[in-house]
């Protein structure tokens, strides 16, 4: 542990970042090397540029992208970067301690929460017809027409919208994937 | 239970159903023995009539002629019979599983003829069981194999597949080697340490694959959740490689005596070979056959033959060469069915789908009953140690191998196993008839003993742990199969996610799962789909496929639910899609002008349209006389508020929709041709009210089509008190927010409301399901 430890000091806010988001030192620093690798020009942060190269193809990269970033924010250092690609862990089975800790960022709710911001770009709290529309014509691009992509909108939003406020808000979201394992859909291995 | 009065001799069905079976039982064992005189008869009369002239016979019997095909349906019809039979009689189907009750009827038949003819016709010959028997429900399973768990879950089912086997068959086969070796001699008839090592290994490698046929028998009735089944099911498929090396290998060396490291080697090679030049063979003649379905458009009629020649053929061609023909048959089955799918009609889908279960399950019982015939049939030779030993191996072996492999597999698994799901893999690794026949075929000096060994462990497995296992399931309270169908929120939200998980393995830069998956797919998109699938529709996002099936669903529910009402929301994709002028350049609107319309084939605009003209004249029977096994709607208020909720939406969005007139650029309903048929077609019982701009309508009428009056619309009441059915108004707008509250038509829409047997639905959903990309 001696060695991990020194070069773990190399790590800015390394020993909390440890307790918050549940790495393990290894990973910490196999992120921190991969940090570094994407931080092209040395700058300590990274910006949306250095993301994107790597998300040129995904369909909704550029949301992805924006989820590293905080509101007005253009760098993300390294902390906000290792939170969020905390709530990718997989889940923990020990349940007795989760009363007891605050809520870790790969519980289900954190993860379902993270799915739910990326769709509301405009953090109003609910996911309108607008913006599930601007999803659908990312994921389907040109394959098909505008009047098919509307309804599938409307049909998405009639089936989930149970309060009727033509938007879907995030127990509408949670409630519409109950069925979904979560746990498997939104986790990385590599980060165990 | 039948009610006392209904049937004229005063017995009640249950009992109705046991004198049938009794009858049938004792029907086929006498024709049988009636053959058999009557074939000796004819044979003196040609004796005689060579001398005196005959003559003209106005009726003669001319068996022998017939004799085989006679046979042959004279089993699949006592097969089916017995099947009828046991799903009259409730109550015993719900505590024995069916393979029970099939072996049970196996050893009545086998019993009766013995006795009355002195042998048995050799039924589970091998020729059969492997040609005929096996294969439609290998591709049974295989072309509805939900491919997503089961890739999910590849890892975990190659790990219980083959090193499980081989651990199996090396456990049971060493120690029951060591047991014959210090087995005292004077318990036994035979000299049990006569038997070699290299026979029992042998012997162990026949007895330790989990059997797919009683595997599915057994699980298809406890219905317990994916994951488990599709673990246990996979391996039971993919083992077939693994039994396929160990039998061929040990059966070469048992001649020569003895085996070296070279051999193993060469085993191990051997295996390789056979597993993957199965699945190769499979995957090619899966292409075909996706290929050939691409130019059928025009000869809809024969397009299930294709599907099922070039399965068989895929195959034959792996046991000519001794591949493994089980993995090949699945990869045939799963390659070939997403492309199949886009390509053939839906009434061919729907052929294939029926076939498929038909053939499977007409093979299931067949193999049963025959597995009990043989059983009487051979010559057995009852050793306790050898036996008892075995099944006593056989179980702890199981144990200790999921035990061991789940405990190595977990480390790599996001989702562990548990405790509980353990005992159900282990319970359910069922023995059935390929242990049998490839023990059948042995050409060993203790063919007898292994034969007696393999058919008490198949006895055991299937009528203990087959009975057992539905309790026990109950009891620990195992997860089961969830029921409902997948909304289309799950299918944008999972797709979605896929996405995101493609984008966050990228940015850790770790090539995981889903940047394969996504590599794969994208593949897929670029160059197979171009190939294989016909027309436009191979640039249809899964989606949209998706989609266009629930919108169609909806489309059927709400008209079996007496509606009257506008099918708006299935239209207006469905009609800007059948755009008659696909539009070029728009540069008013703000779409961009690449974006090439997916015109809609007439293809599938046919079906749909046809899908809804059944329905729409079956309507007025329906109505008239319940019929519990056509409804789908759902029995609770709940599901009748979300049906309301949806039609008030789609009202509502045709009321926004008719005001942006720009939007759609949909031609006039009367200009329309393809719309205009649809109405001709249904004659009186559709027709389009004049005068609606934008987007059109249908209106059914459901009554006969004698009176103006009669035409009632489906109406919807504000206050939610379920559907209501009241009489059209005279003016543009097609309905009325108050309607009267007939009593009796709720009560008969009510009653519709019973869903009936709702195993079709779900197998719709689970099946229908292709790849998702």
């Amino acid at each position: 542990m001696g060695s991990s430890r020194s070069s773990l000091s190399l790590v800015p806010d390394g020993q909390q970042l440890l307790q918050e988001t549940g790495f393990s030192a290894a990973h910490l620093l196999r992120l921190h090397e991969r940090f570094r690798f994407l931080d092209k020009h040395g700058r300590g942060h990274l910006r949306s540029e250095d993301l994107e190269a790597e998300l040129s193809l995904n369909p909704i990269g550029d949301r992805i992208v924006g989820a590293f970033f905080q509101p007005g924010q253009e760098a993300v250092d390294f902390p906000s970067f290792v939170r969020v690609l905390a709530h990718f862990r997989p889940m923990e089975k020990n349940r007795t301690c989760a009363a007891v800790q605050p809520e870790r960022a790969n519980s289900r709710n954190r993860k379902l929460k993270f799915a739910f911001q990326l769709y509301d770009r405009d953090r109003d709290g609910k996911i309108s017809r607008t913006e599930l529309l601007q999803v659908l014509r990312e994921m389907l691009g040109l394959q098909v027409t505008e009047e098919q992509l509307q309804s599938i909108a409307e049909r998405g939003i009639q089936e989930a919208d149970l309060d009727r406020d033509d938007a879907i808000c995030f127990d509408e979201f949670r409630k519409s994937l109950e069925k979904v394992n979560i746990d498997q859909k939104m986790s990385v291995r590599f980060l165990e | 239970m039948a009610t006392r009065g209904r049937s004229g001799f005063g017995r009640s069905l249950p009992e109705q159903g046991l004198l049938l079976l009794a009858i049938l039982v004792l029907l086929d064992g006498t024709v049988m023995t009636l053959e058999a005189e009557v074939s000796s008869e004819t044979d003196t009369h040609e004796g005689k009539n060579n001398i005196t002239k005959k003559l003209f016979p106005v009726l003669g019997i001319k068996y022998e002629e017939v004799s085989i095909p006679f046979e042959i349906s004279l089993w699949v019809l006592l097969a089916s019979l017995m099947k009828l039979g046991f799903h009259l009689i409730p109550r015993l189907s719900n505590v024995v599983p069916e393979s029970c009750l099939l072996i049970t009827v196996g050893l009545l038949v086998g019993g009766i003829l013995k006795l009355t003819r002195d042998e048995v016709p050799p039924v589970l010959s091998d020729q059969i069981f492997f040609l005929c028997l096996l294969p439609p429900i290998i591709l049974d399973a295989g072309y509805f194999l939900p491919i997503r768990p089961f890739v999910e879950n590849i890892g975990t089912i190659l790990m219980f597949a083959v090193v499980g086997t081989l651990w199996n068959a090396f456990f049971v086969g060493g120690l029951i080697y060591a047991v014959c070796q210090l087995a005292q001699d004077n318990y036994s008839k035979i000299n049990l340490s006569d038997i070699g090592i290299l026979p029992c290994l042998l012997f162990g490698s026949i007895i330790s694959a989990v059997d797919p046929v009683a595997v599915l028998a057994v699980f298809e009735e406890i219905h317990i959740n994916e994951l488990l089944h599709i673990l246990v099911f996979g391996e039971s498929l993919l083992n077939d490689a693994v039994t396929v090396v160990l039998y061929h290998l040990f059966e070469e060396f048992m001649d020569s005596g003895s085996m070296s490291a070279v051999d193993a080697m060469l085993g191990l090679i051997s295996f390789l070979i056979v597993a993957l030049g199965g699945v190769l063979v499979g995957a090619f003649y899966g292409i075909l056959a996706a290929f050939t379905s691409r130019f059928t458009s025009r000869t809809r009629v024969i397009e299930p033959l294709f599907v099922f020649l070039y399965s068989y053929m895929a195959y034959l061609s792996a046991e000519v060469f001794h591949l493994s023909g089980i993995m090949s048959l699945i990869a045939c089955g799963a390659v070939m069915r997403p492309y199949v799918e886009a390509n053939i009609s839906h009434k061919s889908h729907t052929t294939i789908k029926y076939f498929l279960k038909m053939w499977s399950s007409v093979s299931e019982t067949l193999i049963f009953i025959f597995l009990g015939v043989a059983t009487v049939e051979g010559e057995h030779q009852w050793d306790w140690i050898f036996i008892t030993a075995t099944l006593i191996l056989c179980l702890v072996a199981r144990v200790i191998g999921v035990v061991g492999l789940t405990f190595i597999i977990n480390h790599f698994r996001i989702v562990k196993l548990t405790t509980k799901d353990q005992f159900i893999i282990a319970y359910g690794g069922l023995r059935g008839a390929i242990a049998f026949s490839l023990g059948f075929i042995l050409h060993s000096d203790h063919k007898k003993i292994f034969l007696t060994a393999i058919i008490t462990v198949i006895f055991f497995t299937v009528f203990v742990q087959g009975m057992t296992i539905k309790p026990l399931v109950e009891l620990l309270a195992v997860k089961k199969k969830q029921e409902t169908k997948r909304s289309i929120n799950e299918e944008i939200h999972t797709r979605f996610l896929d996405h995101l998980l493609t984008g966050i393995e990228d940015v850790c830069g770790h090539y995981g799962h889903h940047h394969w998956k996504n590599k794969l797919n994208r593949f897929n998109k670029r160059y197979v789909k171009k190939m294989l699938i016909a027309g436009d529709r191979y640039r249809e996002p899964q989606l949209i496929a998706f989609y266009h099936k629930l919108e169609m669903k909806q489309a059927i529910q709400m008209v079996e639910s007496g509606g009257g009402s506008k099918l708006n929301s299935s239209f207006p994709s469905t009609v800007s899609m059948q755009n008659l002028q696909p539009k070029v350049q728009s540069p008013t609107s703000a779409q961009p002008a690449e974006r090439a319309l997916p015109q809609l084939t007439k293809g599938r605009e046919e079906e749909i349209r046809q899908i809804l003209r059944t329905n729409l004249q079956k309507t007025r029977q329906r109505l008239q006389s319940y019929n519990r096994h056509t409804l789908v709607v759902d029995p609770d208020e709940e599901g009748f508020d979300n049906l309301i909720l949806k039609k008030r939406r789609m009202m509502e969005m045709d009321y926004k929709l008719k005001k942006m007139t720009n939007y759609l650029s949909v031609p006039r309903p009367q200009g329309s041709p393809t719309m205009s048929r649809a109405r001709m077609a249904s004659d009186s019982q559709a027709y389009v009210k004049p005068g609606a701009k934008g987007v059109p309508t249908i209106q059914i009428d459901l009554a006969s089509p004698q009176s103006p009056e009669s035409v009632r619309l489906l109406n919807e009441v504000r206050q939610d008190q379920g559907l209501t059915m009241s009489l059209p108004s005279s003016s543009s707008r097609a309905y009325k927010t108050g309607g009267k509250d007939d009593s009796r038509d709720q009560k008969l829409l009510r009653c519709l409301s019973d869903p009936g047997p709702s195993a079709d639905e779900d197998e719709d959903d689970d099946e229908d399901e292709p790849i998702p990309t």
